[in-house]
């Protein structure tokens, strides 16, 4: 029986998880794509995404301030001029990079990497520097300048499952965390091991009418979502950055005759 | 939601076998405020602390029917999700639909029976009991029928569907009154008598835009707001990547619509030339053969007036643009011309709309996969008293007439939605009682004598059959996802106990105690009528079954006649031009309103997360916008922002400048929805209504209101205005984020 700790066993444990992605080789890591051929725009996803997170009604002065809240948002890029122009779509939300530059920014850690892969927000570590948000180059982290009030009894939608955000905190999405969580705990009372394909649905997912979204574990090779990634349509938006986004975009096909 | 008493609670303990220590313990524990302690026994079987209970029920947001699952916690509705079982939408739900919970948890739903007590649309209302409220209408009712004047009560709802809508029919008629009228702005009335005109078939297709390769749309934007949003977004999604081959889409629209927007090209045509285009393009199938049918003599003498250079001019869509359109539709495997919108609201419409048939006909689209499919009517209760603006300028004259003595409304808004020079208000006044069983206080219910709050249909029993169908018999269960929030009752509820206070022979027609028990016989006779050999005492397993999956249907297809239209329809193929009131050189611009796909005609107004949810096209929040092309703006020095006045023969309304790249320079555009004068606090007094810009005329053949036929002209006030957006800088000024310069097919 050995007496002392072999170090370098040690040393190569902490080298190999602080290393960036080490999750792809252990637990889970939660991937999106996003297929633009098929999104059209409609918002099912934002107002999915507004019901399940608890997100604010902030209100039209508060939104004419740019304060609004939408952990999931569609941009829109106009191509050409008329008549021969065309609108197209893209939906934006928190990217959950790899190298995400908003986790070095954050001088108190309250956002981190967590083992799933996750860029994930601790509300109540948070003290608003806003730094985080000013790194982000896809603008997805939304700041609380107000403690939002919800008009009774609008309040009884709530999700209890989802904390409600107060004053001076960032917030974004979380890939619906809770509905992981409640996967996990799933597959843990029926005794598996880990969560099947399938069984996590974010909440804009769940509602895109024209399944333009799948979500799932690209670390399983047979999920769903490791299939669709694989398309030779599939991009990362602002790759060159080097963020090394969790979110894989479909190019829309133009086949204009 | 059941109480557990303090008594039950000790009961449930002792039941339990729990030792008195532990009896002890929970009966002290249970001494103090009772809202602090969730019971720890057995509570009541959808409450159990920290799970979910789903509900299945429809959506109610639009006339599409899809099923809805509701997520429920600790008796509060939480979230609503679309039914995967449900074959209209497939666990999919739009924005509004998800919205419905803003409905439910409205802070301005009426919360209780209401009695008017100044002068009427001052707004001044007090509270009375239902009893009271009850008898007062029963009493009113009661005392005409006695009198034989019970054909002075005037019934006005929306669109209700289901055995709701047979309901109301059976109270009016055993009244003793044939006046019940249904008003819902969206109502496709137009396509309607066009398909019946087409294919002697009233109720609506399956337009299967799923199977279909190349989709040519008239101004419908079945992405957004046409018949069936989500299931034909489904189908959308399907043609772009969910098989072999890609579909292809194109839009044909004056002002780019959401459709247009993701269609593979979007051609800007003359408003009001959809029919002709349509017959240039059906004329061209017929003179090189792709039709060949045995009246193909018939088709090319009634279409001989549509040549290419006509309809060129006529259509502003170059004439190689029609023929490579018309190439495409008809060596397409699979295609399918559907037509709505703008198309489908002007003088013209039901023309227009029997044109784009005839073009599916001519292709050899009808019953087969990727064109339209027939249904079989909808299980029942098709909404079927539909009141066009025909219909409604008579009963606002019979109103003014003093014909009408009691108005019964209930979930439709006339006064919003229709034109103010209908009259319709004005007519409102000349009718001693109102009542409005509503459950906000809109611009019609605020005009009411009594108000008779109404159960959202979160809270409420009923059921539907969705039309358009889906190909096979389809019907699902309403049912009260939640207790009631308010002190309100469904409107199946009212009805019936108004027709127990009021005697006669209806209590004994309508016996039923409430809704559930009216909606639960019908299904029962459904249920043996459907299939005869079914045992009746099987009747509560099936009812709980159908309950719990929230849909019913049939697996085999019961085909309807899938063959050619009607041979009448040939001779009557004519695309008369759409008539615009306003003079052309007064009023040198065309309005062409829309629905909003995020407020729709004006009812998701009240409803937070649809107000605060960017229009998908303009990404304008919480009002309203006048959309014209930059290079016109440009002519008449308007810039982004600016407030224009403007004016139709109609009325004048104020709005600001949106510089809209995909829009005609003839034409403005305006959405639906905004503009209440009340509504509850999030749509009061927000924004500008279009409704009051559009000129009285209706179609030549349905007398529809043509809400797309009117002339304006702008005026630049000089002021500015704040049009509240999100979209910046709306260009991608060459950053990667779409990655256009790369094609695959």
């Amino acid at each position: 029986m050995r007496s002392e700790v072999d170090m370098s066993n040690v040393l190569d444990k902490l080298r190999e998880y602080s290393k960036p992605g080490y999750y792809d080789e252990f637990d889970y890591h939660w991937t999106m794509t996003i297929d633009l051929d098929r999104c059209t725009g409609c918002e099912a996803c934002v107002v999915a995404c507004q019901a399940e997170n608890n997100l604010p009604i902030v209100g039209e002065e508060r939104y004419a301030e740019a304060r609004e809240i939408k952990w999931i948002r569609i941009e829109r890029y106009w191509e050409g001029e008329f008549p021969d122009v065309k609108l197209n779509f893209i939906p934006m939300l928190c990217q959950h990079c790899d190298e995400a530059p908003c986790e070095t920014a954050c001088p108190v850690f309250a956002t981190y990497h967590n083992q799933d892969g996750l860029n994930t927000q601790i509300y109540n570590r948070c003290i608003g520097t806003r730094t985080c948000a000013v790194y982000c180059p896809y603008e997805v982290r939304y700041f609380n300048w107000f403690t939002y009030t919800w008009d009774e009894p609008l309040e009884q939608q709530l999700n209890p499952d989802v904390s409600v955000r107060e004053k001076g905190v960032m917030e974004k999405c979380t890939f619906c965390i809770q509905r992981i969580r409640m996967a996990k705990d799933n597959a843990k009372d029926d005794g598996r091991r880990r969560v099947r394909d399938g069984e996590v649905v974010p909440a804009c997912v769940q509602s895109c009418p024209t399944e333009a979204m799948s979500f799932g574990d690209s670390n399983d090779p047979d999920s769903k979502v490791s299939q669709v990634m694989n398309s030779p349509r599939g991009y990362k938006v602002l790759e060159e950055l080097n963020t090394v986004p969790s979110v894989i975009y479909l190019k829309k096909v133009h086949d204009d005759v | 939601m059941s109480k557990i008493s303090r008594r039950d609670l000790l009961q449930y303990i002792g039941a339990g076998g729990v030792g008195t220590g532990a009896g002890y313990l929970f009966a002290e524990a249970i001494k103090r405020p009772v809202e602090f302690l969730i019971p720890p026994v057995v509570p009541p079987e959808d409450y159990s602390p920290g799970v979910a209970t789903w509900y299945n029920t429809v959506c109610n947001q639009c006339s599409a029917g899809c099923g809805i699952s509701v997520r429920t916690r600790e008796g509060r509705a939480k979230k609503i999700e679309g039914n995967p079982a449900h074959p209209v939408n497939q666990g999919r739900l739009c924005a509004r639909g998800q919205a419905g919970l803003n409905a439910l948890y409205n802070p301005d739903r009426i919360r209780a029976p209401l009695k008017r007590v100044g002068e009427r649309g001052d707004g001044a209302f007090e509270t009375i009991s239902w009893d009271e409220a009850l008898t007062q209408v029963a009493g009113r009712l009661g005392r005409l029928k006695i009198e034989d004047r019970a054909d002075r009560v005037q019934l006005l709802t929306g669109g209700i569907r289901g055995h709701l809508g047979e309901l109301f029919e059976q109270f009016i008629t055993l009244l003793g009154s044939d006046r019940y009228a249904q008003y819902d702005f969206t109502y496709p009335a137009n396509l309607r008598l066009a398909n019946r005109l087409s294919f002697g078939i009233e109720h609506l297709p399956y337009y299967d835009i799923a199977n279909c390769d190349f989709l040519l749309s008239f101004g419908a934007d079945y992405l957004g707001t046409w018949l069936s949003p989500v299931h034909f977004s489904l189908g959308y999604g399907q043609l772009r990547q969910g098989r072999e081959q890609r579909g292809r889409c194109i839009q044909i629209e004056p002002r780019m619509s959401l459709s247009g927007a993701n269609a593979d090209e979007w051609i800007a045509a003359v408003p009001g030339s959809e029919g002709v285009l349509a017959l240039g393009i059906a004329r061209i199938l017929v003179a090189d053969g792709t039709y060949t049918g045995s009246d193909r003599d018939a088709w090319q003498r009634a279409l001989e007036p549509y040549s290419g250079d006509r309809v060129a001019a006529a259509t502003g869509v170059a004439l190689e643009r029609v023929q490579q359109l018309a190439a495409e539709f008809g060596s397409s495997k699979a295609s399918l011309a559907i037509g709505g919108g703008a198309a489908a609201a002007g003088t013209n419409a039901v023309a227009s709309l029997v044109a784009v048939n005839a073009l599916n006909h001519l292709a050899g689209n009808l019953g087969q996969p990727g064109g339209i499919i027939f249904n079989s009517a909808p299980v029942f209760g098709s909404a079927t008293r539909h009141a066009g603006l025909t219909q409604m300028t008579e009963l606002a004259a019979s109103m003014q007439d003093g014909a009408i003595e009691v108005l019964l409304l209930h979930d439709t808004n006339p006064i919003y939605a229709m034109p103010d020079a209908a009259g319709f208000a004005d007519a409102m006044a000349a009718v001693p009682t109102i009542v409005a069983m509503s459950s906000f206080m809109d611009e019609t219910t605020a005009m009411a004598d009594l108000i008779l709050p109404t159960d959202t249909y979160l809270e409420a029993w009923g059921d539907d059959a969705p039309e358009p169908g889906v190909g096979l018999p389809v019907a699902s269960i309403s049912q009260p996802v939640v207790a009631r929030v308010y002190d309100t009752r469904s409107v199946g509820d009212i009805v019936l106990s108004l027709a127990r206070r009021i005697g006669f022979e209806l209590p004994v027609a309508l016996p039923w105690a409430n809704t559930k028990e009216f909606i639960k016989d019908a299904w029962k006779k459904l249920y043996t009528e459907l299939d005869p050999q079914a045992d009746a005492a099987d009747f509560e397993e099936f009812w709980l079954a159908a309950l719990q999956a929230g849909v019913w249907g049939r697996v085999e297809a019961t085909g309807g006649p899938g063959d050619a239209p009607a041979p009448s329809t040939i001779p009557d193929i004519d695309a008369a031009a759409a008539t615009f009131a306003g003079d052309t050189a007064e009023f040198p611009f065309i309005l062409h309103p829309y629905l909003s796909a995020t407020l729709f005609d004006g009812r998701g107004a009240n409803l937070p997360w649809l107000q605060e949810l960017p229009d998908q096209m303009t990404s304008v929040v919480y009002g309203s916008w006048i959309e014209l092309n930059p290079a016109t703006a440009g002519e008449l020095g308007i810039r982004d922002g600016d407030l224009i006045e403007v004016e139709s023969p109609a009325g004048s309304i104020r709005a600001p400048a949106y510089l809209f790249p995909a829009i005609e320079p003839g034409v403005v555009a305006m959405p639906f929805g905004q503009g209440h004068t009340a509504y509850g606090r999030y749509a009061q007094n927000r924004g500008v209504n279009p409704v009051q810009l559009v000129a009285l005329q209706s179609d030549q053949q349905s007398g529809e209101l043509a809400w797309a036929g009117t002339r304006v002209k702008l005026r630049n006030t000089g002021e500015r205005a704040r049009v509240v957006r999100n979209d910046g800088i709306s260009r991608t000024l060459g950053r990667q984020i779409l990655h256009p310069e790369e094609n695959h097919a």
